[in-house]
């Protein structure tokens, strides 16, 4: 765990502490409890081990051998001490974390849009498709789902204001659920080892990058539908882009926080 | 002992060693070797999950204190403690009690087997 010098030579103890640190869970007291106990029966067998007439190296190694592998002291599984597993669950986090903050603000987006249906409509929501692209079969299959209207491209714009009002819902839903499994996990894995397997603000950062190009990405393609096609089907970047934004803003926010948590004072 | 096996009864033996007099982690594992004449050998880590779970439980109580310069964390049973080693000793005594009669009682009527044909001791 810790390297070694000539001015700092091996201490079997110390290294063994070290790897208790980044692998005990539970909140910084009991952490810094658990260290501070399992030091002092180590300094003690160290004590009764060179009374007995054995050098320092060797009491330190026979006081870490008699303690017992980590996951002993840590009351958890093998397994749950190897970093790769410590990687492999700080990346859960953050996918859970960036992922369910992206569902989510499609989510919003979606609320977004159900206003600008009821104050502009359904044209300037979705953008109905080029005549000749659809059959008949499409057309009656949209009046059957409209049944009061008679126009096609009516039925059309609803149907497709209506599925992307409902994408948008699912997307809150799954993001609402992937969050709640983010602070769950999250408050179940506090061991050292997952807290510092990815540097500090990397979610925050990542989810800051993906939700600003969203933002560049739909913010332009609303504006460009505004200039190309007059305003007609703007309505659905121009809520995702405003999502995106707020979704960037948030993140760059909570990287900045992190940040500062984790700089030297 | 094997330490899987001594695992089981680990609860019940760390409230017992307590019921003697409060003390720390090292002392715990001491007393427990110390009484059992060194047949209870396990890592010595794996002491603390069982003490602190025990904590959490409001079978023990623990309190830091400095003992020869060093501070330690010192457990005591408690009032509830007490009952539950009381409760756990007295179902102890019961199984134990009738696993020996068991085998006890295997001994006593189990003749010797005969040895087969042809097959020396």
């Amino acid at each position: 765990m810790s390297r070694h010098t000539a001015d700092t030579p091996a201490d079997p103890v110390e290294d063994y502490l070290d790897q208790l640190f980044v692998t005990l869970s539970g909140s910084p007291r009991q952490v810094r409890h658990t260290v501070a106990e399992v030091e002092a029966h180590l300094r003690d067998a160290v004590a009764e081990g060179v009374a007995a007439g054995l050098t320092e190296p060797e009491a330190q190694a026979q006081a870490v051998a008699r303690m017992g592998p980590v996951h002993g002291v840590t009351g958890r599984g093998a397994a749950l001490t190897r970093p790769s597993l410590a990687l492999a669950r700080r990346l859960a986090l953050t996918a859970a974390l960036v992922g369910g903050a992206g569902f989510l603000a499609i989510g919003a987006a979606g609320l977004v849009a159900r206003l600008l249906l009821a104050v502009k409509g359904d044209e300037f929501l979705t953008a109905p498709w080029p005549a000749g692209t659809y059959t008949r079969a499409d057309c009656a299959r949209w009046l059957a789902g409209d049944p009061g209207t008679h126009s096609c491209v009516t039925a059309m714009l609803a149907d497709h204001a209506g599925d992307f009002l409902l994408q948008a819902a699912a997307a809150g839903l799954l993001g609402l659920i992937a969050l709640a499994a983010y602070l769950t996990l999250r408050q179940r894995w506090q061991d050292r080892a997952t807290l510092t397997a990815l540097p500090a603000g990397t979610a925050e950062a990542l989810g800051t990058a993906l939700a600003a190009v969203a933002t560049v990405v739909c913010l332009g393609q609303a504006v460009d539908t505004e200039m190309v096609q007059h305003g007609i089907g703007a309505g659905e970047p121009w809520s995702l882009g405003a999502a995106a934004a707020v979704a960037a803003a948030a993140f760059a926010l909570a990287l900045r926080r992190a940040l500062r948590r984790a700089a030297p004072a | 002992m094997r330490s899987e096996r001594l695992k089981g009864h680990l609860d019940l033996l760390l409230l017992s060693v307590l019921s003697r007099g409060p003390g720390h982690g090292y002392e715990v594992i001491t007393r427990l070797r110390d009484r059992s004449d060194g047949a209870f050998e396990l890592p010595e880590g794996t002491v603390y999950p069982a003490l602190h779970r025990l904590e959490e439980a409001g079978l023990l109580a623990s309190a830091w204190d400095a003992v020869s310069g060093r501070r330690r964390r010192i457990y005591r049973l408690t009032l509830a403690g007490e009952g539950a080693l009381a409760e756990q000793s007295q179902q102890w005594s019961e199984f134990s009690g009738s696993v020996t009669r068991v085998l006890g009682t295997q001994a006593a009527v189990s003749p010797p087997r005969p040895a087969l044909p042809g097959v020396t001791a």
